[in-house]
């Protein structure tokens, strides 16, 4: 018999499900995104991700802002931390300082990182906190019901562009590129499987690592970034691709009518980490210095 | 006060060496074994010739104020000093450069303004310095050395300190100073003393300890410090800086975290993150820095998350006065914020209570799971007072954490308000927290029931923190029982609160004090009995509105008599007095 006529029985394919073992990451609180958000392609990926590093769930934290995509630390049976609009990253910075050994995964939408948040990404980037940020840019708000963001294209017609988007949106990947995150790369929510990979590669860095995920927002989008659009759009880098050469991942992120999906950029500098260990080293060194009142 | 009791002045302008001088000063007034309260003001430019002075009370009993009046004025720059030759009291001294460089016009001596009672002593500061060393910097150390020779104070005591102060440059500029030091006191040995100020000798402890000299913002340091504080996170602001840059020698050095974070928003965010992740974590701002951070409290106060953030308040609104002091973010720190989040708020009235709140804060923070606000102002954050060490570390280690029960109730409904927690990294503790209204389990829920069963155990558990083992919260001084006038006070006026309240018990009027060091939650019950005892409560502070009055008068529905005052400098003893007597005869003619 052909594969795909075989019945499939729900039982078994839960079972199936339950089996491969990376479910155990997810909380038992189902997901309240819309059926069709790309935002469903994080939750499975990070699962796949932390399956794949075989990190246990209590030594990962998940710091999220606000926004739709924020919701994500509800879905997961990690620690988590839903913070506020635009402070995911010195939250996360904070939780780091305080315990190395967690593996700490920073999550937002486009709004939260590049409009109220934008003050924080450049000094998580250059003190490369060893973390993981991934931000999921659908260019609009969504949680708010659909107005513009940084990152909508021009033209866009929102609740509050109604007469059209004139602000010239930013590049991410530019920016932290030229902010010195130690790893940059983009995923796509229409591709899962790259998006579970790169989820488990930018985890696995050393060092700030971050993760520009396409994704659209089905409810609020229906012109720019659609599947329709995107799945047309995305290309791969090319082959014989330097990720760690600067100046060619800067000319990779210029192109934003098809953006290409990878590993644009990865150095090995030392982390927050590694910088306050060398203080301490160097302090330990010196003779006290007066004025201890 | 019997004893030694008596405040020196110094005024010169910056470059003078003014506030090296007061620095010398008290510095060996402490060795000696005197109790020292010192407060200098400078100038907000870091250059130019603005005015400094250099205040030093130094007394063998305890003090807690400057005094309005200085027995002893010394001028290093008699423009600066001669609006301050009126704050030296009738036979006390005023001591000036009798040959200084300039062609001052005509009244511009500070000679010309002293008046018959003050005793004057014109040294030629200049000159001695140039023969005793070759060049006329060392003017303000001739100055301190005639000075403490004409009151018969240890000139090796000064050495010692002038050795201190200078250990870290060669050895010549150390020996130039002494000899300074030398020539000055000598120039004092032949002079008549006409004043009637006298230094007599230090009290010693009978159990031999030594005290230590301390600012405000020092003692917040070592009460962190002594506390295990973990991770610190700050961006700089007056008065509250010099808070982080002593953190960032002493943290490295035993195994905690500074960073200096890219504005106020990010401090206390990873302030609160850290806390999170179990850390005791701190960070210290000023008013501006805490109306960045209010939305964050908030968060603090609604994931239930302990955090410490020490704020020393300076003269606002807005960038105000950044260099003077004032107490006027009282409102803020209790009420900031969007929603009803009660957070602990403590208000340190001295040096001492800088070390011990700041240190408990972080009990508190963990016992009931609170961002804690512990408030000083630039006054307290920069004056000296000596203060003697505790032998042992007061402050109780970190309390343990981890999850109860087979399924986690992070924000469980319990009797007292204060629920389990678990910090990552502990197994059976997964859990997410939010700023969203949640239920037990911290899933969002915007159920009314729930909502007002989490916001009575937020506000239920913070209740017996008015009466927390080790910390003074509210306090009362002088005479028990009724009284006429009751004078209530928070922060670093109530020093002057008390110095006033003494006088006018000296003048036969029935007063007593209280301070609030427990600002949020009010220690209620302790302010009603209080209320109930006095006729009227007068509340001297250092606002434009009266912050605290509004508060207690609000909070128990009772009147009070306002004092405000926002002038940027400490509250005056005899500005408390004065008002303490027109309410005194005031409650006696309405009694006739
Ligand atoms: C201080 C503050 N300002 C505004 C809001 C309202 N708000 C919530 S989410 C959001 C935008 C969300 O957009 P984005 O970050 O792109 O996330 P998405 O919902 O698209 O995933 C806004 C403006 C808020 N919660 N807090
Ligand atoms: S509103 Fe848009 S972004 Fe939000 S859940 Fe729905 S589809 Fe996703
Ligand atoms: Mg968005």
């Amino acid at each position: 018999m052909n594969e795909l006529l075989k019945p499939v029985y729900l039982e078994e394919k839960l079972e199936e499900i339950r089996a491969d073992g990376h479910q155990d990451y997810r909380s038992r609180s189902l997901p309240t995104w819309c059926p069709g958000c790309g935002y469903f392609s994080m939750a499975e990926g990070f699962t796949l991700a932390l399956k794949k590093l075989g990190r246990s769930a209590e030594e990962v934290v998940v710091v999220s802002g606000i926004g739709c995509a924020s919701r994500f630390p509800f879905f997961v049976n990690t620690y988590g931390f839903h913070t506020l609009h635009g402070r995911t990253l010195p939250v996360a910075t904070g939780v780091k300082q305080a315990n190395d050994a967690l593996t700490v995964v920073a999550v937002g939408g486009d709004g939260d990182a590049f409009a109220i948040g934008g003050g924080h990404i450049p000094h998580a980037a250059r003190r490369n906190v060893d973390i993981t940020y991934l931000v999921f840019d659908n260019g609009i708000y969504g949680l708010t019901k659909g107005q513009t963001s940084p990152t909508s294209v021009l033209g866009f017609r929102t609740s509050t562009s109604p007469y059209e988007n004139g602000d010239e949106p930013l590049n991410p990947l530019m920016m932290l590129l030229a902010y010195r995150a130690s790893w940059v790369g983009q995923a796509y929510a229409g591709h899962p499987h790259h998006l579970a990979d790169m989820i488990a590669e930018a985890i696995a860095h050393r060092g700030f690592s971050y993760l520009h995920i396409l994704s659209p927002c089905v409810t609020f989008d229906k012109t720019t970034r659609t599947y329709r659009n995107l799945n047309m759009q995305v290309r791969d880098l090319p082959s014989g691709y330097d990720r760690t050469d600067l100046a060619a991942a800067m000319g990779e992120a210029m192109k934003v009518d098809h953006p290409a999906l990878g590993v644009f950029y990865e150095e090995s500098r030392p982390t927050l980490a590694d910088v306050m260990d060398e203080t301490a080293r160097k302090a330990g060194l010196s003779p006290v210095p007066a004025g201890g009142e | 006060m019997n004893g030694t009791d008596v405040q020196f002045a110094i005024c010169g302008s910056a470059g003078d060496g003014t506030i090296a001088a007061g620095d010398i000063l008290k510095r060996t007034m402490a060795l000696m074994g005197y109790k020292v309260i010192a407060f200098d003001i400078y100038p907000a430019e870091i250059r130019g010739f603005g005015k400094c002075i250099s205040r030093v009370r130094v007394t063998t009993e305890q003090a807690y104020s400057l005094k309005h009046q200085s027995d002893v004025l010394m001028s290093l720059n008699d423009a600066h000093a001669i609006p301050h030759v009126g704050e030296v009291r009738d036979f006390g001294a005023v001591i000036y450069d009798n040959a200084p460089i300039a062609r001052l016009p005509e009244g511009g001596h500070v000679s010309a303004h002293i008046r018959p009672m003050q005793l004057p002593y014109g040294v030629s500061f200049r000159s001695i310095s140039d023969r005793a060393t070759g060049n006329a910097r060392g003017r303000n150390i001739v100055a301190l050395g005639y000075l403490a020779g004409l009151y018969g104070m240890p000139a090796e005591a000064f050495h010692q300190t002038i050795a201190n102060k200078f250990a870290t440059k060669p050895q010549a500029v150390t020996d130039a100073n002494v000899r300074a030091f030398e020539a000055g006191y000598e120039a004092a040995i032949g002079t008549f003393k006409l004043d009637d100020v006298v230094m007599g000798s230090p009290l010693h402890r009978a159990d031999g300890a030594r005290a230590v000299m301390m600012t405000g913002n020092g003692a917040v340091v070592r009460g962190l410090m002594d506390a295990g504080i973990d991770c610190y996170f700050g961006y700089p602001i007056t008065p509250a800086t010099t808070i982080m840059e002593r953190l960032a020698v002493e943290m490295p050095r035993r195994g905690g975290r500074m960073l200096q974070t890219e504005d106020e928003i990010s401090a206390i965010a990873a302030t609160i993150g850290a806390g999170y992740a179990g850390a005791r974590s701190a960070t210290a701002t000023s008013g501006p820095g805490l109306a960045l951070m209010a939305e964050m409290l908030g968060l603090g106060v609604m994931a239930e998350v302990p955090s410490v953030v020490i704020v020393s308040q300076r003269g606002g609104p807005s960038t105000g006065m950044p260099t003077k002091t004032e107490q006027s973010d009282l409102n803020m720190a209790v009420f900031g914020g969007a929603g009803d989040a009660r957070r602990i708020v403590l208000a340190p009235t001295n040096v001492e209570g800088c070390y011990r709140c700041a240190g408990l804060a972080f009990e508190l923070a963990e016992k009931f799971q609170t961002p804690v606000i512990v408030l000083l102002d630039l006054y307290l954050s920069n004056r000296y007072e000596t203060v003697i060490p505790p032998k042992e570390n007061p402050f109780e280690p970190k309390q343990a954490t981890g999850p109860q029960g087979p399924v986690f109730r992070r924000f469980e409904l319990t009797e007292s308000g204060v629920s389990p927690r678990a910090v990552p990294g502990q197994a059976g503790g997964v859990h997410t927290i939010t700023g969203l209204e949640h239920n037990e389990l911290g899933r969002p829920s915007d159920q009314p029931d729930n909502h007002v069963a989490m916001s009575a155990k937020r506000y239920r558990k913070l209740e017996p923190a008015t009466r927390y083992p080790g910390l003074t919260t509210i306090k009362r001084f002088g005479a028990a029982g009724k009284v006429d006038i009751g004078i209530l006070g928070w922060g670093s006026t109530f020093g002057e609160i008390l110095e006033a309240m003494f006088e006018a018990e000296n003048e036969g009027i029935s007063c007593s004090a209280m301070k609030v060091v427990m600002l949020s939650p009010l220690p209620v019950d302790e302010l009603e009995a209080f209320f109930a005892d006095c006729r009227v409560v007068l509340v001297p502070e250092l606002n434009h509105e009266g912050q605290l009055a509004t508060l207690v008068s609000g909070t128990l529905g009772r009147p009070v008599v306002r004092l405000p005052r926002a002038t940027g400098a400490p509250m005056r003893v005899d500005e408390i007095l004065a008002e303490v007597r027109r309410l005194a005869a005031e409650t006696a003619a309405a009694a006739e």
